[in-house]
């Protein structure tokens, strides 16, 4: 779950990492009251993804009616696929350096990849290795915490000073909310050698979420803006809308398999609209998953059509194809054609249902999508 | 290394007193797997199907000899199920488990590497060696004996690819799920040793997705170790939105970091024949084995 720079910066704050004066402000475009500071400002449109100086969302402002223009220009953008609908109006900071610090998971060596750098500001990748000191440490705040105290020997110490303060309250950050990535770059370093975190990147775990309280009430607060999360935590299941615009909606079981007949719609000129691991093993025989992944899905404003692909290993074709039935009969004015393509257990039973219902069932998914295009271009 | 597994390889299941537990262990029994014993700490239900359940895996394999182990608890039982598996001196762990908490996950690689336990998972599906064994859920429609060494990410993509294979008459020698999992017990690199060896295998096939850097590690790996039987791969995700996590927590682009030309790039520079779709994997891999 990669958070919103000013949640991001609002969780690190609360580990005593100093950030700059800052407020949100919606697609209403209302500023507060009392603005951060007296300006200048930096206006920061919100989305989940990188590179967001360069897609043009982060804008420099001097006086209130810049703010009031920055603010309206940014907000409703889309970047990446992704539709700015909140940005943060923060106070521009004065520095005299600008510093790196990241804290990462690193999955081989089963630890925590420390990286500093004095040369902040850019993509980490562009900055020359010789110019990046890292280490690997265990899962640990105070193996952390002393990592990043080696690493900054040697730098002037002002700078070392600020690395070292910023790595004992990430380090904590870290380990407490158990993340996945912690990112500040810039770090700020003033010339009275105080210093600020300018951006703030942070990746969380949705796994986890379950006993971090302050994560999960961000979730279900803002689940406007962490649509993917907040569905996983209150149904249990995967559902990303990849396309808007996209006119075949997905109903699917499995991460991989989703993820792959998506590149292969795409690969084929077609516009699939959503991503689904619906997780069929957590049916237990209710149909609500399913109402509600339709509902979802018949929202989307140009889907034509629903294609169901589920390979069975263990789950029952034919009580799956009736849950099916009985979810389209539950969701009003569901009248989208549907075509299907089940393998494994149960078929002969799944193929009755749905003969009945008027699904066209496939047992070859190239067969299926081959009739999902016939059926969008005779429309 | 992977021990070697068939049908005379004794496993306890971890949960077995559980919907899940219960349902998979018959599954597996009726795959042919050696079910010696199960564990639950419910000190009321001492047996399952004729399968003797202990109170913790300590007393499951000092009764039965077991050497491997099938956790199917849930996440945030998981860690605990670990333990346990590695106080009993368990050598193979299968945990199909999804959602484990990132932070547990490491733990439990610290514990598993440490006590010398190879551990496969979690948010995996498990492995077989089809026609003698599966420790996790693969279906018995995907699992053909043949001469493909299968590892996977994902479960279902996995399924569709084993049985369009099995279907054109491709089968495999030992498939590994090592699942979905940023961090996770076996990557795909550390099988490298094993499938070199392993007489069985002719080819490899790596069923990865975007997100982290597994691919890359296990292309760097071939050229280490001058692997020299085929090797294939087919990568989910090329066209996720960056920022999203796409089901498997492992699943995650965030700038260039586990995209998917990141991984085709590299597993093409070592020689592996990277395929953009299923019907192109089928054809594929039969014109080369």
């Amino acid at each position: 779950m990669y958070l919103h720079e000013h949640d991001a910066k609002e969780l690190l704050a609360r580990y005593g990492v100093p950030v700059p004066a800052g407020c949100i402000v919606g697609m209403d475009a209302a500023l507060p009251e009392v603005l951060p500071s007296a300006g200048p400002w930096v206006v920061k449109g919100q989305i989940s993804a990188g590179g967001r100086g360069k897609a043009g969302i982060i804008k420099k402002v001097a006086t209130r009616e810049e703010l009031d223009a920055g603010v309206r220009s940014i907000l409703g953008r889309v970047v990446k696929g992704r539709c700015v609908e909140r940005v943060r109006v923060e106070a521009c900071v004065e520095s005299s350096a600008e510093l790196y610090i990241g804290l990462l998971l690193d999955a081989e060596a089963g630890g925590v990849r420390v990286i500093v750098s004095l040369r902040g500001g850019m993509e980490i990748e562009e900055v020359p290795a010789t110019e990046i000191r890292s280490e690997v440490v265990r899962l640990d705040t105070i193996a952390i915490a002393d990592c990043v105290v080696r690493l900054a020997m040697g730098y002037a110490p002002a700078a070392a000073q600020a690395l070292r303060e910023a790595g004992a309250q990430l380090a904590n950050a870290f380990v407490a909310a158990e993340l996945r990535l912690i990112e500040i770059n810039p770090l700020f370093l003033r010339a009275d050698g105080s210093w600020v975190a300018g951006d703030a990147k942070v990746v969380a775990d949705e796994g986890a979420l379950e006993r971090q309280p302050a994560l999960r009430t961000l979730v279900e607060a803002q689940a406007a803006h962490y649509v993917e999360s907040a569905v996983k935590l209150e149904h249990g299941f995967d559902y990303v809308v990849v396309d808007p615009v996209g006119e075949i909606g997905l109903l699917t079981t499995g991460a991989g398999l989703s993820m792959m007949l998506i590149d292969e719609l795409r690969a084929n000129n077609l516009k699939p609209y959503n991503f689904l691991d619906v997780r069929t093993g957590g049916f237990r025989g209710d149909p609500t998953r399913l109402v509600n992944v339709l509902k979802w899905i018949s929202a989307g404003p140009k889907v034509r059509i629903v294609l169901v692909n589920i390979f069975a290993g263990i789950t029952d074709l034919g009580e799956f194809s009736r849950l099916l039935v009985e979810a389209m009969g539950r969701v009003p004015g569901f009248k989208l054609p549907v075509v299907a393509r089940l393998a494994g257990n149960g078929l002969a039973a799944a193929r009755e249902v749905f003969a009945g219902a008027g699904i066209a069932l496939y047992t070859d998914l190239d067969e299926a999508v081959a009739e999902v295009r016939r059926r969008l271009e005779v429309a | 290394m992977l021990p070697r597994i068939d049908g005379s390889t004794k496993v306890i299941v971890t949960g077995i007193t559980g919907r899940a537990g219960r349902q998979h262990s018959r599954i597996m029994r009726e795959y042919g797997t050696n079910i010696v014993g199960g564990v639950s700490p419910k000190a009321e239900v001492r047996e399952v199907d004729g399968v003797p359940v202990f109170v913790n895996a300590v007393e499951a394999v000092r009764a039965t000899g077991a050497v491997a182990c099938v956790a199917l608890v849930g996440a945030m039982q998981l860690l605990d199920a670990v333990k346990d598996a590695v106080a009993a001196g368990i050598k193979l762990l299968v945990t199909p488990t999804e959602g484990m908490p990132v932070h547990d996950a490491v733990e439990a690689l610290e514990l598993t590497r440490a006590a010398g336990v190879l551990w496969i998972g979690a948010s995996t599906p498990g492995m077989a060696v089809p026609g003698a064994a599966k420790l996790g859920f693969l279906p018995h429609d995907s699992l053909l004996p043949g001469p493909l060494g299968l590892m996977s990410k994902s479960g279902t993509l996995s399924y569709e690819a084993g049985y369009r294979l099995a279907q054109a008459g491709i089968g495999q020698s030992v498939w590994v799920g090592v699942g979905g999992d940023p961090v996770k017990g076996t990557r795909y690199a550390e099988l490298v040793p094993f499938y070199a060896q392993d007489e069985r295998t002719e080819g490899l096939l790596i069923i990865g997705e975007i997100g982290g850097h597994e691919e890359e590690d296990f292309a760097r790996v071939l050229i280490e170790q001058r692997f020299n039987k085929p090797v294939f791969a087919l990568i989910a995700g090329r066209s996720a939105p960056e920022g999203v996590t796409m089901g498997h927590a492992g699943a995650l682009v965030h700038g260039n970091h586990g995209s998917f030309e990141a991984k085709r790039a590299a597993l093409t520079a070592a020689g592996v024949t990277v395929f953009a779709s299923l019907g192109e994997l089928v054809a594929g891999v039969r014109a080369r084995l």
